[in-house]
């Protein structure tokens, strides 16, 4: 990971997260207390759906990060 | 026919959760200072290290000069930091989703923050206030929407931030520099700098809103 280089302007990946609508607005503490009960059922169903949740998850690297390695270790366990 | 009210019902469920959490075995088991109670917490540090340990090697390209026995210290080091975290925790599990599942989650927090400190550690953090881009777009073809938007982008961001929103939100999604690393950096926390990001995320769709940037705004409209 290198700095950002002031020359070559924000990419639009970077546009796009810096203009995420992230509300409705849930903590990092509330996502974390709620991400084992939504892990066990995305499995159960991967229509699932918890939108404070999802959106917070949409909007913070390191949370959504810890979901999916979650949901991945539950699913290794079968 | 039983008439049950919604109160009733949520007391019924909040009631059978409790239930559920104190008469699970591992639950019980980890509160005996007695024998069972040994064997329960080495069985949960063994349970926490294999979370660490997925978590570790599933973030193991954010330390490329690492080997293996290095990996194995961060998960091992995680795994203690993890088991002290839930025992201290222990009496707020309500059994909302299986014992597992919720220490799980611990060695995965654990594990993550020990690889991205680790990654950091090293490296400065960048903390700055201003966005001096010259942005692609300037060019005599780039008169155009694109760079319409980009210099809107700039401007809301010199504009309509606070200078301790600007450096959280550059920080966290321009530099790319992990919100835990930053927080530990400024003597902060994860929830103060959420909470920054998302007033600032709000204050700058605004703004673009008010310049008539709407349809670039992913997520619909400002709320």
């Amino acid at each position: 990971m290198t700095h950002h280089d002031p020359r070559a302007g924000l990419t639009s990946d970077q546009v796009a997260s810096l203009l995420l609508d992230s509300a409705p607005y849930l903590s990092c503490d509330e996502c974390f207390e709620r991400l084992d009960a939504y892990a066990e059922a995305v499995l159960a169903d991967p229509r699932h759906t918890d939108v404070p949740l999802q959106v917070h998850l949409s909007a913070c690297g390191v949370c959504a990060q810890e979901a999916r390695s979650l949901v991945e270790l539950l699913a290794l366990d079968g | 026919m039983t008439v049950v009210s919604d109160d009733v019902v949520g007391v019924d469920t909040a009631r059978a959760r409790a239930s559920w959490a104190a008469d699970d075995p591992w639950v019980g088991e980890l509160r005996d200072p007695d024998g069972a109670g040994r064997a329960a917490v080495l069985r949960l540090r063994g349970l926490l290290l294999r979370a660490t340990r997925h978590q570790v090697w599933s973030l193991r390209h954010q330390l490329p000069r690492a080997g293996a026995g290095d990996l194995e210290d961060l998960a091992q080091q995680a795994a203690d930091d993890a088991l002290v975290d839930v025992l201290r925790r222990l009496d707020s599990f309500e059994g909302r989703s299986r014992f597992t599942t919720w220490a799980y989650k611990f060695g995965i927090l654990h594990g993550g923050a020990a690889v991205r400190k680790q990654a950091w550690r090293h490296r400065e953090v960048p903390l700055s206030d201003r966005l001096t881009v010259v942005d692609r777009a300037a060019t005599p073809a780039g008169v155009s929407e694109g760079h319409d938007l980009a210099a809107a982008i700039r401007a809301a961001i010199a504009d309509a931030l606070t200078p301790h929103q600007r450096r959280v939100a550059l920080a966290l999604l321009v530099e790319e520099v992990p919100i835990d690393v930053l927080a530990e950096r400024l003597g902060s926390n994860r929830n103060a700098l959420y909470k920054t990001l998302h007033d600032a995320r709000q204050r700058l769709r605004a703004r673009l809103a008010e310049d008539g940037f709407l349809d670039h705004l992913p997520g619909g409209s400002t709320r």
